[in-house]
């Protein structure tokens, strides 16, 4: 059995292997080297391999299946709500759509981004059936539902296609950031989704003609809010040469005391915005069929009910 | 004689080749992208009217649908849907199922999407057949987008064994309280005595999982009322429900359903409201009958209002 017995030995007493004490150092650093260059080789391939990481935001992430759910709208709409539409190149429209944010800064987000898009959507909504609505979403949208003549931005393609979905991207990726989304207010404004929406909102208000018209919600205290995309985008593109009438339908909450909101301050500043632009403004409270749906959750309410 | 054989069979050809012998069946031909569609009606569901009923695999789901578009468009079974419903059901919450005949856009309209009632075009499988339409040609593979069988052609076609199959299972998935929204003014009568109602939806009721059954018979504005609760088809419903043992009642024109339909009828006498600002002025001063507007009532049953002062 052999006597193994491990000494420390001395740098300076003994070389190892008839190399010179020199070349041992060198080989060691060379060692070191090469392993150092290895790692650094693996982590940068690893690296390029993974997907670069999204940068963070306060709002929430791109839609899951947002391209699955827009092109399906996209037919749904073009083939069945509006089969006059049918012939619309939804796959077009689609790539249109993604490019617009894409492989981009979602805080750079400009309406020239959506330039293509709006090229291929052209929709002329007839005069006098325009409806457009501020703070007031769902009565707005549950009463076109029933009268299916009137139109607001969301019964229209590109509308219809983005309600309620959320989009991103990023500079240094071709993905769709999954995981969150600049918020309006905490990261910045001009966001991919919010550009998107002045952008239609502008070209909603340009093609309107004739008698337009806006539910309004009664029951807060800025009826008419300068900043709301209404009172920013869709009143100051009306064209006064086709839109001569904009008629205000201020809903108030079926439980609350009815008062004169078309007398509000607001509203009012809302009239003179419109006088100075040579649009006629007209103002009815509670207007009868849009009462009618906010009854419809109410049926009980005495003024919803006949007198006996 | 060659040429004269072939000179006699061109037109026919022709006629072939231009489909210009009009359509083989009778109902509207495939949906054009109907993949798309179906798989976008699915991806919203599930992302995001409903997240929380789980994850479904839509392109598993789609898979399991496009089964029947390989089959002879008159020997669709509704087993052949079997797969897809099992990948696609869900629970329905209880007391929220609305079912109906002839008033489709009536049911859609009045159950808000899901938010006030889920019926059957709100539920997965539902939503993503609602208002479509597909069938394989019917000698040779591929979608026929010239017409697809109605009942009247062949039973066995792809849309009617789909609803049959979906019916079926909407109304096993039903609980508690159930709602049944009739067209009161449809000339043929409110209860289908055969219909997807009638024989894909009632058979399969759930007895120990029904608490009660409600009809609302609904009538146009300003139609006749061809049948009411109590009278014609809709008392051979009341008495079947009765003989299954199920506890039933039936209203007409149920308020918040007519509500809606007043939306746009709203000047018609039938849908005048009382005026909540008149309400306010008649405690202040004695005001002439004319100027108050309120509910015209020649004939009409409304329930639980008569009674009010």
């Amino acid at each position: 059995m052999a006597n193994h017995r491990f000494s420390s030995v001395s740098e300076e007493e003994k070389p190892c292997c008839g190399i010179s004490r020199k070349a041992q150092i060198c080989l060691c650093v060379l060692f070191v080297l090469l392993i150092v260059v290895g790692i650094a080789v693996s982590v940068g391939i690893l690296m390029w391999r993974q997907p670069p990481k999204h940068k963070e935001w306060k709002g929430p992430g791109t839609t899951a299946h947002f391209y699955e759910i827009l092109l399906g709208r996209c037919y749904t709409y073009t083939q069945i709500v509006r089969p006059e539409l049918r012939h619309t190149d939804c796959q077009k429209i689609g790539k249109a759509f993604t490019s617009a944010f894409l492989s981009k800064d979602p805080c750079g987000s400009t309406e020239q981004d959506y330039r293509p898009l709006m090229e291929l959507t052209t929709q002329t909504v007839p005069c006098d059936k325009t409806l457009f609505w501020s703070k007031s979403s769902e009565l707005a949208h549950d009463y076109t539902w029933v009268q299916r003549d009137m139109y607001t931005l969301e019964d229209t393609l590109l509308g219809y296609m983005a309600d309620g979905l959320k989009w991103c991207g990023d500079a240094g990726s071709s993905e769709m950031n999954y995981q969150s989304c600049p918020h309006w207010r905490e990261d910045c404004s001009n966001n991919s989704v919010s550009v998107f929406w002045n952008t239609v909102s502008k070209r909603f208000a340009e093609d309107a003609c004739g008698v337009v018209h806006v539910v309004l919600n009664g029951s807060i205290s800025n009826t008419f809010d300068e900043k709301s995309t209404f009172g920013r985008v869709e009143v100051f593109n009306l064209h006064p040469e086709k839109v001569h009438t904009l008629k205000a339908w201020v809903m108030n909450n079926i439980e609350s005391v009815p008062s004169d909101s078309c007398s509000s301050s607001s509203v009012n500043n809302l009239k003179q915005i419109l006088k100075t632009r040579n649009i006629t403004f007209v103002c009815q409270n509670n207007y009868r069929p849009v009462r009618l749906i906010q009854c419809v959750k109410n049926p009980e309410h005495s003024s919803c009910r006949y007198n006996l | 004689m060659a040429t004269l054989g072939l000179a006699s069979s061109l037109p026919l050809l022709l006629l072939v080749i231009a489909g210009a012998g009009g359509a083989r069946w009778r109902g509207e031909g495939t949906t054009p992208h109907l993949q798309s569609i179906i798989l976008g009606r699915c991806a919203e569901h599930v992302a995001l009217l409903n997240p929380e009923q789980g994850e479904k695999n839509c392109t598993a789901i789609w898979e399991a649908f496009k089964v029947v578009l390989d089959k002879d468009p008159c020997s669709v079974f509704p087993s052949d849907y079997d797969l897809f419903i099992n990948l696609s059901r869900h629970s329905i919450p209880t007391d929220k199922s609305l079912f109906w005949e002839n008033n489709h856009l009536l049911v859609t309209s009045y159950a808000e999407n899901a938010r006030r009632f889920v019926p059957l075009c709100s539920v997965l499988y539902g939503r993503m057949g609602d208002f479509l339409s597909w069938c394989r040609q019917e000698n040779a593979s591929g979608l026929d987008y010239q017409s697809c069988p109605t009942s009247e052609d062949c039973e066995n076609n792809p849309v009617d064994s789909f609803w049959k199959r979906a019916s079926m299972q909407y109304s096993r998935d039903s609980s508690g309280v159930i709602y049944v929204m009739l067209n009161g003014s449809e000339p043929t009568g409110a209860y289908p005595v055969k219909g997807f109602f009638a024989d894909f939806e009632i058979p399969y009721f759930q007895k120990d999982k029904i608490t009660r059954i409600e009809i609302w018979v609904m009538h146009e504005i300003g139609r006749p009322k061809v049948e009411s609760c109590g009278e014609g088809s809709v008392k051979i419903l009341e008495e079947r429900l009765k003989e299954m043992g199920f506890q039933y009642s039936c209203i007409n024109d149920h308020l918040p359903v007519k509500l809606l339909k007043c939306v746009d009828h709203s000047t018609h006498p039938d849908c005048a409201l009382k005026s909540h600002w008149k309400e306010r002025d008649r405690c202040r001063e004695k005001r002439k009958k004319y100027t108050v507007t309120y509910w015209d009532q020649p004939g009409h049953h409304l329930p639980g209002l008569l009674s009010r002062p």
